[in-house]
């Protein structure tokens, strides 16, 4: 099977757990039951076919393009999603992730195959850079999702009337807590994928820094992370500021991302010298 | 046929339940009384603050004599308490029992002390022998039908009193409650039912004696906790966690300036603190909740959160209800089969007895048989048997299971000749 028919399947799978997820947060039942559980590990398995496929079609690592980003993305952040959900089964982490993983793989199941190729593409440090980078997207991307549970479960609890998110989400410590552990997990990939990327710069371009707008934004969120971890470690800062900063970070994860993905793919056609 | 006679929240005044219940001490002795004077083969009396209700295992006509117990035990007349004195047999009686186990006929929907105390009454029984194969049965089934209604459904969830929810916001706030300090201002009864649900979950507590220190320090021993006097509070807030305020005092004990000055004082700016006003009128100044970080719940708040949370409850009722449904059906057709059983038995027996005669009478006349066709000749006998009988046992449950069986069973006997 080619990957693309993998993926489609992924797709399927996934859509279960979305969906089971929606109906369930809004009929307000518990949201990560044994079915879309399942559903998960089945579409993880036949996403991992699909991205090994992948890697053998494309002759490269696939993380470039708006199609294989996507896809890798979604992996990664259902991965990251399983790790955390076997250590402290915060079932609230359903709500983003799935959907998440389910419109990224829609995303990549219509998004075209990209057409390019060449010597930077089958660098060693694609593979190393890029799967750095999703395991950093994908740990803040958790962070985030905390970040927006604890706000919404503060509002929730400062007007005194218990909605939705009240009856779905952790303790705010806990969210608080996880936000914090997955943003020190996410910034330290995040870290290790701006050195291998300034290093694979320099070994293809003979320049660390190019001043492209993905290192721009890739230096913001990197410095937003630094003041928010500083200010959780050295004054104890955590709830809402802290909820919101890790907010403001992911924003810049997500525009570096997406301009990856979007646009990186003409930049390296670019740079190659394809059309 | 299970018969079930008796009172609730919803048929009467908490007076006249008071005058009906049957004290704990004499449970045993009204038990064998109510077996005899209702003529019941077995007997069980349900007794709580919210209902009183006897269940028994009677002949027709149980109902009214186990309503005449009830009253004449009490020294009342039955036609007195006909409004509030509901009976109900077989089907009926069996639904009530199983929706009353499952806390779906409670005042508090889907409360869980009423599991505990259904079991408890059962258990007399038992102690005192009053207890049968029908009454036992219908314990078994009821109590495990409420056990899976209470976790496949979300009756129980959420808190729906005003101490547990203040627990639950709590929890919902800090997750763990574990040294959790939770200063107490007053020491009313509700905010001292509050603080043992917190300091049961692992915090540590503080009372402010606000008149008089002997309470505080009453209190402070039962939470094993300290007490503290009131000069203190501004001191004790600054490390305080959660707050639970309840004087009687006429103004404000607690204003924004306080809060504000103990959130900066105690470097710890950034914690959350949960502060609870259950006094009328308010101790706590209402624009405390505008700081950062600080939830103020006062006793509306709570109740309305337990009123929401209510609603929850009723959603979740209709799945629990049908839970219930499925599993008093079951309950219903076994017993059902039950009628049936004897008729099955003797049906069995009579063939059973007339292929042994039939093969002992023709035995002799075969001479002597190998162990090997000593067997065959059993088995096809006994094949005969069985694939004769196979249609009508399977018939006869079915006809159980429908529902018509009294009637039909005299008949089949007939029928067969048993």
């Amino acid at each position: 099977m080619g990957s693309h028919l993998y993926l489609l399947l992924t797709l399927a799978f996934y859509a279960v757990g979305a969906l089971h997820v929606v109906v369930h947060a809004f009929t307000r039942r518990r949201l990560l039951t044994t079915w879309p559980v399942t559903a998960t590990l089945a579409g993880f398995a036949f996403h991992t076919a699909s991205l090994s496929q992948r890697w053998t079609e494309a002759g490269h690592f696939p993380a470039v393009g708006l199609r294989d980003g996507t896809a890798l993305m979604a992996w990664t952040i259902v991965l990251v999603f399983l790790a955390t959900y076997v250590r402290t089964r915060v079932e609230a982490l359903g709500l983003a992730v799935y959907p998440a993983a389910f419109g990224l793989v829609l995303v990549a199941n219509f998004a075209p195959a990209p057409e390019i190729g060449g010597a930077i593409l089958k660098s060693m440090f694609l593979p190393i850079h890029a799967t750095l980078a999703f395991l950093g997207y994908a740990s803040l991307f958790l962070a985030f999702t905390m970040g927006l549970l604890y706000l919404f479960q503060e509002r929730d609890l400062k007007s005194r009337s218990p909605r939705r998110f009240y009856y779905l989400g952790p303790s705010l410590e806990r969210c608080d807590t996880l936000g914090g552990a997955s943003v020190a997990v996410g910034f330290g990939f995040l870290t290790l994928a701006i050195v291998t990327g300034f290093l694979w710069s320099h070994a293809s371009k003979g320049r660390y820094w190019t001043s492209d707008a993905k290192e721009w934004s890739a230096l913001t969120a990197w410095v937003i992370y630094v003041v928010l971890l500083a200010a959780r470690l050295r004054d104890g800062w955590g709830g809402r500021r802290a909820a919101l900063l890790g907010i403001a970070g992911f924003t810049a994860v997500a525009f570096t991302f997406l301009w990856m993905t979007i646009f990186a793919a003409g930049a390296a056609r670019a740079s190659v010298g394809v059309p | 046929m299970i018969v079930v006679v008796g009172l609730s929240h919803k048929t009467s005044t908490l007076e006249l339940r008071e005058a009906l219940a049957f004290d704990k001490d004499r449970l045993a002795e009204a038990l064998l009384r109510m077996r005899q004077d209702a003529g019941a083969n077995e007997a069980m009396i349900l007794s709580t603050c919210n209902r009183v209700e006897l269940y028994a295992q009677a002949e027709d006509g149980g109902t009214e004599r186990v309503a005449r117990f009830l009253a004449g035990y009490h020294g009342r007349r039955v036609e007195d308490l006909e409004a509030a004195v509901y009976r109900l047999g077989g089907a009926e009686a069996v639904r009530h029992a199983f929706r009353v186990a499952a806390s779906l006929d409670s005042m508090v929907l889907g409360e869980p002390q009423i599991l505990g105390q259904v079991k408890d009454a059962y258990q007399a029984a038992e102690k005192s022998g009053t207890l049968g194969g029908s009454l036992n049965a219908l314990r078994n089934r009821s109590l495990a039908a409420a056990k899976r209604a209470r976790s496949e459904t979300g009756i129980g969830h959420n808190a729906v009193s005003v101490s547990y929810v203040a627990v639950e916001l709590a929890r919902k706030i800090f997750g763990q409650l574990r040294d959790k300090n939770v200063l107490l201002v007053g020491t009313g009864k509700m905010s001292a039912l509050a603080a043992r649900h917190l300091v049961q979950n692992g915090a540590r507590a503080a009372v402010v004696g606000v008149r008089t220190m002997d309470r505080a320090h009453e209190l402070a021993a039962a939470l094993g906790g300290r007490a503290v006097p009131f000069a203190s509070l501004r001191e004790e807030l600054a490390t305080a966690d959660i707050v639970i305020s309840g004087t009687g005092a006429p103004g404000v004990v607690i204003t924004r300036e306080d809060v504000e000055a103990a959130r900066a004082r105690g470097g710890r700016g950034k914690r959350p603190l949960f502060l609870i006003d259950i006094a009328v009128p308010r101790d706590i100044q209402a624009s405390v909740a505008e700081v950062q970080g600080v939830f103020l719940y006062d006793l509306d708040d709570l109740k309305s959160v337990a009123d929401a949370n209510l609603r929850e409850r009723r959603k979740e009722a209709a799945a629990a209800e049908a839970i219930v449904e499925r599993e008093v059906r079951e309950f219903l057709d076994w017993q059902r089969s039950l009628d049936v059983v004897p008729l099955l038995v003797d049906l069995r027996k009579r063939a059973e007895d007339i292929r042994k005669a039939e093969i002992d009478k023709a035995r002799p006349r075969l001479g002597p048989l190998s162990a090997e066709q000593e067997a065959a000749l059993e088995a096809a006998s006994s094949a005969i048997v069985n694939k004769l009988l196979h249609a009508p046992t399977v018939q006869i449950k079915e006809l159980a299971r429908n529902g018509h069986s009294l009637e039909q069973v005299g008949f089949i006997r007939k029928l067969l000749g048993l």
